[in-house]
């Protein structure tokens, strides 16, 4: 399936809209010492033992940047994952470590024109993607020390304006992409007069409460509307829910906390008060750890409910033998791209391949995949920085050209971002592959 | 008190008691830090083995990635096993260690001790010139990596000497040899030698987060 003549005109609507955002708001204007003093506020307060062990442990071997599309894209040196944690692991030197009083004599301290220099360093040039973290002979997991050097750099007013817009939109509004009430009730309607059933909207209780996004909303209304007919063909008790739609939280990516708790805690307030058992996240590559991993920090308890990603949901589904599909009309070779916050940071691959095969799809698996799977370049909020977008080209066309080396006449994906991501680095790149949503490719292969 | 008497006496304690309450501080001091909970629900609570494969997987890499790293993979496997050789199954050291802790093990005939060592310093100075001329590990070394790099260096070769009467007279090479690695003593808790001891928390620990998520790292 490729893009349709109507999602190309959204497409390219959608991709000016993006390009724009960085014109919505101004950088933070902050004192200097403020600025030093409200990250290292931050680094204090989040460094713990593993941290510390971690940091302790680097020998400097530089093996990281092997690892990273972003230096192997450049061979910058500037961009070797470990360097990215500098400034952190300074301020554990000096004000953390057992042997502080010796490192103070050869440690410098931390200035705000590092953390600025930092913002392109924590930002635009790293996806979390945690495939560094993999790489390390130590085992430092350096992906996750550069969330919390993102949650400085945002106390530090440092956030890219572009996140910066979406991040303080999220937090006052608790929408994206402009993405609110009417616009997905007005969406609904259309997917429901194409469906031809109602969709469940605000039915308590319900078993499974179903998550969309502004992107899917805005852009990719397939899997939207694919994830409608499935659970409706399936006969499960499901909902959307007005008061908690949005999965996307934009601050986990952009490192504002307040804003991360706020979005997460609506979400699951509103899950545990529907009864629901289940909350599946859509086609968007980090709500799943947001909430399935980081959902129970957030508010301080576990969760009394299952969180699962659509992708994972359907192969379970398809392995327990719940949900039949019928192979597509032409058989081809595909390639799968396991979104990393979904797969390395995540932990579903096999659900996806599930699916894949039940498609009758021919799989050719990608050099590096599963657990080392390349990022596609435009993760952690990457994809909407607009200073970024060579570097995410870069990153494309190394995941690309794994994809090419396959065969395959298309690529699965299962993330609304990736997607985008693929789609912005096919253009630029005049690659022609095609790229299809999983949850869009069940919808139309359910069988009777 | 002659170079070698204060090599082998007063250096070689002192030296020694720097370098055991340094590692103990410094672990330790890590170690009891807050330890951060989890809270999410874990996909599997085989975290303690997942830690103990960890520590042994991340010693090769995947094709995958360690295609990339293949030069850094064998060095570093000569230079671990070179030392291990030199430094454990070299006859006179074992007597050391004999002195030190009342333990003994069969030894290695000194020709490989010799090819050993050899090979430990032709990787040690390849990598040297490696660290001084590749972008990436400019862009990360420090004191650290140089110092560290030399208080390993200095044994390798005042050994080879001492063992060889090459140089200065053989009680002076020996005095030499023994101040260099009491000198290696003192640095190792401050600098990155402490990774022959923080490779194994680090792994494990990294090997428990990935199995929570029910990936094996």
């Amino acid at each position: 399936m490729s893009m349709t003549k109507e999602m190309e005109q959204t497409f390219a609507l959608f991709y000016g809209m993006a390009n724009a955002l960085g014109d919505l708001a101004e950088p933070v204007q902050m004192a200097p010492e403020e600025r030093v003093s409200k990250a290292k506020g931050v680094y204090l307060e989040k460094l713990d033992a593993d941290m510390a062990v971690e940091l302790e442990s680097c020998i400097h071997c530089g093996m990281c940047a092997e690892a990273c599309h972003f230096y192997l894209g450049t061979k910058d040196a500037k961009y070797t994952p470990i360097r990215k944690l500098d400034l952190l692991k300074r301020v554990y030197r000096r004000e953390v470590s057992p042997l502080r009083l010796v490192h103070r004599l050869y440690t410098r301290d931390i200035s705000a024109d590092e953390l600025m220099e930092w913002q392109e360093l924590v930002y635009d040039s790293c996806t979390e993607c945690g495939r560094c973290s993999m790489m390390c002979p130590m085992g430092i997991h350096i992906a996750e020390m550069v969330g919390v050097n993102r949650q400085a750099l945002a106390a530090a007013g440092l956030i890219p304006v572009e996140l910066q817009v979406m991040q303080q939109g999220q937090f006052d509004k608790g929408t994206i992409f402009e993405a609110d009430i009417d616009v997905l009730e007005y969406k609904l309607n259309e997917i429901n007069q194409q469906l031809g059933f109602e969709i469940p909207v605000d039915q308590a209780p319900a078993e499974i409460m179903v998550l969309t996004s502004g992107l899917d909303i805005m852009l990719f209304n397939d899997a939207m509307a694919g994830t409608a007919k499935i659970l409706h063909h399936m006969g499960v008790k499901w909902s959307f829910c007005t008061e908690a739609y949005e999965a996307a939280n934009f601050g986990l990516l952009s490192g504002h906390e307040d804003t991360q708790r706020k979005t997460s805690s609506a979400i699951i307030n509103k899950a545990a008060a529907c009864g629901a058992k289940l909350i599946i996240t859509p086609e968007c590559g980090h709500a799943f750890p947001s909430l399935r991993w980081e959902g129970a920090e957030m508010v301080g308890h576990a969760l009394p409910f299952e969180v699962m990603s659509i992708s994972e949901y359907l192969g379970k589904q398809v392995m327990a033998g719940k949900l039949k599909l019928k192979p597509v009309a032409e058989k081809k070779v595909v390639a799968l791209h396991d979104p990393c916050k979904v797969g390395r940071m995540g932990g579903s691959f096999e659900e996806a391949r599930a699916v894949v095969r039940a498609l009758g799809l021919e799989l050719h698996e990608t050099e590096s995949n599963h657990q080392y799977n390349f990022c596609c370049g435009g993760g952690a909020g990457v994809f909407l920085i607009n200073r970024a977008a060579d570097l995410r080209q870069k990153a494309y066309e190394i995941k690309m050209g794994e994809i090419k080396q396959t065969g395959a006449e298309s690529l699965v994906v299962s993330c609304g971002s990736c997607r985008l991501n693929f789609e912005v680095g096919k253009m630029k790149a005049h690659d022609t592959i095609n790229v299809d949503s999983l949850v869009a490719l069940v919808a139309d292969n359910l069988a009777d | 008190m002659s170079l070698l008497d204060f090599a082998r006496g007063p250096a070689m304690y002192w030296s020694l008691v720097i370098m055991v309450a340094g590692i103990l501080l410094r672990l330790v001091g890590a170690l009891l830090l807050r330890h951060s909970k989890m809270l999410s629900k874990p996909r599997s609570e085989r975290t303690v083995w997942a830690g103990l494969r960890t520590i042994v997987r991340r010693s090769w890499l995947p094709a995958t990635l360690g295609k990339r790293v293949m030069i850094q993979q064998v060095t570093g496997y000569v230079l671990h096993i070179g030392l291990f050789v030199v430094i454990l199954l070299f006859v006179p050291h074992i007597e050391f260690f004999k002195g030190l802790i009342g333990l003994s093990w069969p030894g290695m005939p000194n020709e490989l001790i010799t090819l050993a060592a050899a090979l430990s310093i032709g990787v040690m100075v390849f990598l040297l010139i490696r660290r001084m001329t590749d972008p990436v590990l400019r862009a990360i070394s420090g004191f650290d990596d140089y110092f560290s790099w030399l208080v390993t260096f200095l044994p390798l070769v005042t050994g080879m000497m001492a063992f060889a009467h090459l140089g200065l007279r053989y009680e002076t090479m020996l005095a030499l040899h023994m101040l260099s690695v009491e000198l290696l003593f003192i640095w190792l808790p401050f600098g990155k030698l402490m990774h022959m001891f923080l490779f194994i928390p680090s792994r494990a620990q990294e090997g428990a987060k990935f199995e929570r998520r029910g990936v094996q790292a």
